[in-house]
């Protein structure tokens, strides 16, 4: 098996503040600024981690199924994403058709990987959920395996390098989005903006479902009582058969939001990442918890943007400094809570 | 009409064998108490008629149909409901939350679901706070009212006095006879005298089988072949 | 979660023997048995070697196995032998990571508790080894003999175990999987940023000098350098004219190291102590009931665990002569070994070396760095066929993208398939079928049929 190497977000990341204004930083307003640019910043980060995390933390509040494929599935739909727009956007396409083409891809990549994964689920994971945990845990693992090689195979036929990211899609991102905007009198990038937009709409989007629909309902008492939920005449299996669906077309919808992003971008390697920081989230969160999702990501957001900042700014020169971070914050998660700012004590203990 | 029989049931929890070729039968209309010690098999009694823990051998039926080995949500769509041990709300869910998971089927649900806040002003008053806030006696009623508004035929009642003050008891025991007036239900109760009042027949169960049953009329734990059993 | 164990509780006793292992015919099935302490001197011996006799067959069959391959090579087989069978460079492969993966299967396989951030220990081992080869060790000076460094990388590995374990141990299940993951990426995210390392501690650390040497200490006689460029080569083995390459020499001095390595975690898996890690994976509170402080014996299985494990990242640095954060201390290192361990046989201390044979086997049968299917297709096949157009792809493209070099995907299918299917492995099936340790039931069965 091959050993890829962690694309770490920093290790990639462009400089998030313009170096020539560090420089000149000094007094209280500049401070200010500085930190609004920061939490600017962490939100714009946030964004990214509640949505590739949000579709992991919902498999695993009702079905207790810690999916390693999360990651793969995202790095699939950063490449189908991707092909989309390269297929419809081309030099002389309007910012505003290629954001519609945005939306159609991901309506699109979010049908196609929900159907996958609920064929999945069925096919894979439902013959095996009278087994404990750990085989979920591997079979999903296999699975993830699988579909990156898939994926090698299938770029190296097309004669994309499956890693670095694939630039074509990238540069396909209006130029809008590349500058910045005045807010509160800090220039902040648009990308974020646009990711926040983006992670609000899946929020809204997940948390109506949850809470509006009778389906949402049942996988919410699911999550904490499946055996009193089919007692109550419902077919849970079912619900696990969508929510898998679901959750598997959040994270490709999490991997189409990462196509942009020069952080990120469509390559291999996303597999692994996305998984590692998802897991962050939901652990720090509360497995299974939505509100939790959404707050860790908050958290993982910030934390990385600040950290971020300290190493560009030279204020810390440890390179490694946000990923050695959110990992602790994991740990110390699990150390101090091990169920996360909003878990329920008894889930994963099963 | 027989709402429910079990005949010569064995259940098994992995390899301890609990239920050993119990049979008993409920009449449609009828209160009927499985009383005996813990750990006689009344809770797996429950489960099996349910399917939760489905028999290894033996049959159950319900409504005349022979349910055994269906799935646990199929024979509760048939009009069985569960009140089970501990009362399991889904606490984080509001009390109306609680009630619309359990109505999904009925046809009226809004109605039914009116109709128990009338029976359980408690709940209305509640409706939007979270299960998992209310006191223990109002759980309970959340777990009765739920049984009741999915429209059944049958309701399972397993031990609804359990950890409540005697005040709350009372009021728990006149919950589950306005609740019996619509359907027939099965009881099992730690409070012998509790279970006597509320129901019209009795199954006295030891070791997984029936050993005595009858009237619940006249009835007292200090009836010789009823203590034998009691008493450790 | 406890993992519920391949082949239930009933035989608490410990790891079997093989089946004819992919791809190696010279292979015969192993095993361990239960070391009955020899009574009378020679009834016992009997009765010893007997019950080791499986485990005497593999051990031959490793070592007879270079010497097997090579005389292959010379004859007109040869392209199949390349193709099919793994070479020696992947037999060295097979010798260390299937001593990471027994390590990690003796806490994972045997307690039940998933150590998914075991690469931190391999990864310690393989560090420790390189960083005191350089004199960069404080307290070790520069030319302190390998195997000492070895036990030395090794003992920091136990102790980082035990304050890793410390506080994981408090939970169970994925969050236990979670958080030795969490701790693993940390270290990882660390080394792979630590300037002291080397000028470029992304790409690793290098050996700057001499050969490392497996052997007794001081005694040159007693040693074998290790590597493939620097290691010692032997040729005319006494006088037998057999010519030993540096790799194959490698591979007998590795293989030293790993049979020492099984042996003595075979013995603490029977002993007592290996029967308390065992009652904590069947059942937890009742081995707690019953007395036996499982907190600490937890700690210590884990410590035991992450010391083999840096003797397997030890090893694998000498030879390799170069260390890599990807290639230790990443989580996919651990993934390798939890691959390998499902395959072999989760809860049986042999199954991951077989398990990890399968996979080398496999990596070398569809790699083409020593002969595999891609070259035997690519020479063996005329033009014509291999240019033939099927769907706008050519059947040598096909080959180049799909087969060359395309173990992971296959390997990926046959994990799915094992978990599905096959849940206790290949060694844990095979006990299953014999109704005991292999190498307790293969001479009994072996017997009836040829009687």
């Amino acid at each position: 098996m091959s050993l890829a190497p962690l694309a770490g977000a920093a290790a990639q990341a462009a400089p998030l503040v313009d170096p020539g204004t560090l420089l000149s930083t000094g007094g209280a307003v500049d401070g200010l600024q500085t930190a609004a640019r920061v939490l600017a910043e962490g939100i714009g980060k946030a964004a990214v981690y509640f949505t590739i995390a949000v579709g992991l933390t919902l498999v695993f509040g009702l079905m207790g199924v810690l999916n390693f494929a999360h990651g793969a599935v995202a790095m699939v739909g950063a490449y189908l994403g991707g092909l989309v727009l390269v297929l419809f956007v081309g030099a002389n396409t309007g910012t505003l058709a290629t954001i519609l083409v945005f939306f159609v891809a991901l309506a699109l990549v979010f049908a196609v990987t929900t159907a996958a994964g609920s064929a999945m689920e069925v096919a894979l994971i439902r013959p095996i959920y009278d087994r404990t945990p750990t085989y979920q845990i591997l079979l999903t693992f296999g699975v993830s395996l699988i579909i990156e090689e898939v994926a090698r195979i299938v770029l190296t036929l097309r004669g994309i390098q499956p890693n670095p990211q694939w630039q074509a899609p990238m540069g396909t991102a209006p130029d809008v989005l590349l500058g910045r905007t005045e807010l509160l009198g800090v220039g902040v990038r648009r990308l974020y903006l646009f990711e926040v937009a983006i992670g609000a709409l899946v929020a809204v989007a997940v948390w109506a479902f949850l809470t509006k629909t009778l389906y949402g309902l049942y996988i919410r008492a699911g999550s904490e009582d499946t055996e009193m939920v089919q007692a109550l005449g419902i077919d849970v299996r079912q619900a696990f058969t969508v929510v898998f669906g679901v959750g598997t077309g959040l994270a490709a919808v999490g991997g189409v939001l990462l196509m942009w992003d020069p952080i990120w971008g469509p390559s291999v390697l996303l597999s692994i990442d996305v998984l590692l920081y998802a897991f962050v989230v939901v652990i720090i969160g509360g497995l299974g918890s939505f509100t939790g999702t959404l707050v860790a990501a908050g958290i993982v957001g910030i934390a990385d943007s600040v950290t971020t900042w300290l190493f560009t700014t030279g204020i810390v020169t440890f390179p490694g400094l946000s990923e050695v971070t959110i990992f602790l914050l994991l740990v110390v998660m699990l150390i101090i809570r091990p169920q996360g700012l909003y878990g329920v004590e008894e889930v994963g203990g099963h | 009409m027989t709402t429910l029989e079990l005949d010569g049931v064995h259940t098994y929890y992995g390899e301890s064998h609990i239920l050993q070729g119990l049979s008993l039968s409920v009449e449609e209309g009828e209160i009927v108490a499985l009383v005996g010690r813990n750990g006689v098999g009344k809770t797996t009694t429950l489960r099996t008629a349910l399917g939760l823990t489905p028999p290894r051998e033996g049959t159950v039926r319900f409504d005349g149909t022979d349910v055994t080995g269906m799935e646990p949500h199929e024979i509760a769509a048939r009009g069985m409901g569960w009140v089970p041990e501990e009362r399991r709300v889904f606490s984080h869910l509001t009390v109306a939350e609680n009630l619309r998971v359990a109505a999904h089927s009925a046809a009226d649900s809004d109605a039914r679901i009116a109709e128990a806040y009338e029976l359980f002003p408690a709940l209305d008053r509640f409706s939007d706070k979270e299960a998992g806030d209310l006191s223990g006696g109002q759980q309970q009623m959340l777990a009765i009212a739920r049984g009741m508004v999915g429209d059944n035929d049958l309701l399972l009642v397993d031990e609804p006095s359990e950890g409540l003050a005697p005040q709350i008891v009372e009021d728990v025991v006149e919950a589950l006879r306005a609740a019996s007036a619509d359907t027939t239900m099965v009881l099992v109760e730690q409070n012998f005298r509790l279970a006597m009042d509320l129901a019209d027949r009795f199954y006295l169960v030891d070791h997984g089988v029936v050993v005595e049953e009858g009237e619940t009329a006249g009835v007292t734990s200090e009836d010789e072949r009823i203590r034998r059993y009691l008493t450790a | 979660m406890a993992i519920s164990d391949p082949d239930s509780g009933a035989d608490a006793d410990a790891p079997a023997g093989d089946t004819d292992a992919p791809a190696v015919e010279t292979d015969a099935p192993v095993d361990e048995a239960d070391p009955i302490p020899p009574s009378t001197a020679t009834g016992g011996l009997r009765e010893y070697l007997r019950d080791h006799a499986v485990h005497a067959a593999v051990i031959v069959g490793f070592v007879l196995y270079p010497l097997a391959y090579e005389a292959l090579l010379a004859t007109p087989a040869a392209p199949f032998a390349e193709a099919f069978l793994p070479a020696i460079t992947f037999m060295v492969v097979v010798l260390y990571m299937g001593l990471f993966a027994m390590s990690f299967d003796f806490i994972s396989g045997y307690t039940g508790y998933l150590s998914f951030g075991h690469a931190a220990f391999y990864g310690t081992g393989a560090y420790f080894v390189v960083l005191a080869a350089n004199g960069q060790i404080p307290g070790v000076p520069g030319g302190t003999p390998f195997m000492i460094t070895l036990l030395l990388g090794a003992v920091v590995a136990g102790l980082l175990a035990l304050v890793i374990g410390s506080v994981s141990f408090r939970l169970t299940g994925v969050y236990f999987a979670m958080i030795t993951l969490g701790f693993a990426q940390v270290i990882y995210e660390l080394i792979r940023s630590w300037g002291y390392v080397s000028t470029n501690p992304t790409e690793g650390a290098t050996v700057s000098g001499d050969a490392l040497a497996i052997g007794v200490p001081f005694v040159d006689a007693l040693s074998l350098d290790v590597g493939r460029l620097t290691g010692e080569s032997v040729e005319n083995l006494l006088g037998l004219g057999i010519d030993l390459s540096t790799t194959v020499v490698s591979y007998y001095a590795l293989g030293i190291v790993v049979v020492v390595c099984y042996f003595a975690m075979q013995r603490i898996l029977h002993s007592p102590f290996g029967r308390v890690m065992i009652a904590i994976r069947e059942n937890e509170e009742r081995a707690r009931a019953v007395g036996y402080p499982t907190y600490r014996f937890k700690l210590a299985a884990f410590a035991i665990s992450g010391f083999f494990g840096a003797i397997a990242g030890g090893v694998f640095a000498a030879y390799s002569r170069s260390v890599a954060p990807d290639g230790t201390f990443y989580f996919l290192v651990t993934a390798d070994a939890l691959i390998t361990t499902i395959i072999g046989g989760f809860g049986t201390l042999a199954g991951p070396v077989f398990g990890t044979l399968f996979t080398q086997g496999l990596e070398d049968v569809l790699s083409t760095e020593s002969g595999g299917v891609a070259t035997l297709l690519r020479e063996g096949l005329p033009e014509s066929v291999l240019q033939a157009d099927l769907f706008g792809i050519s059947l040598e493209l096909f080959v180049n993208t799909a087969v060359d070099g395309r173990a992971p995907l296959y390997l990926g299918i046959i994990f799915v398939l094992f978990v599905l299917f096959v849940p206790n492995g290949i060694l844990g099936t095979l006990r299953d079928r014999l109704g005991g340790t292999v190498g307790k039931r293969l001479p009994d069965h072996l017997r009836r049929y040829l009687r």
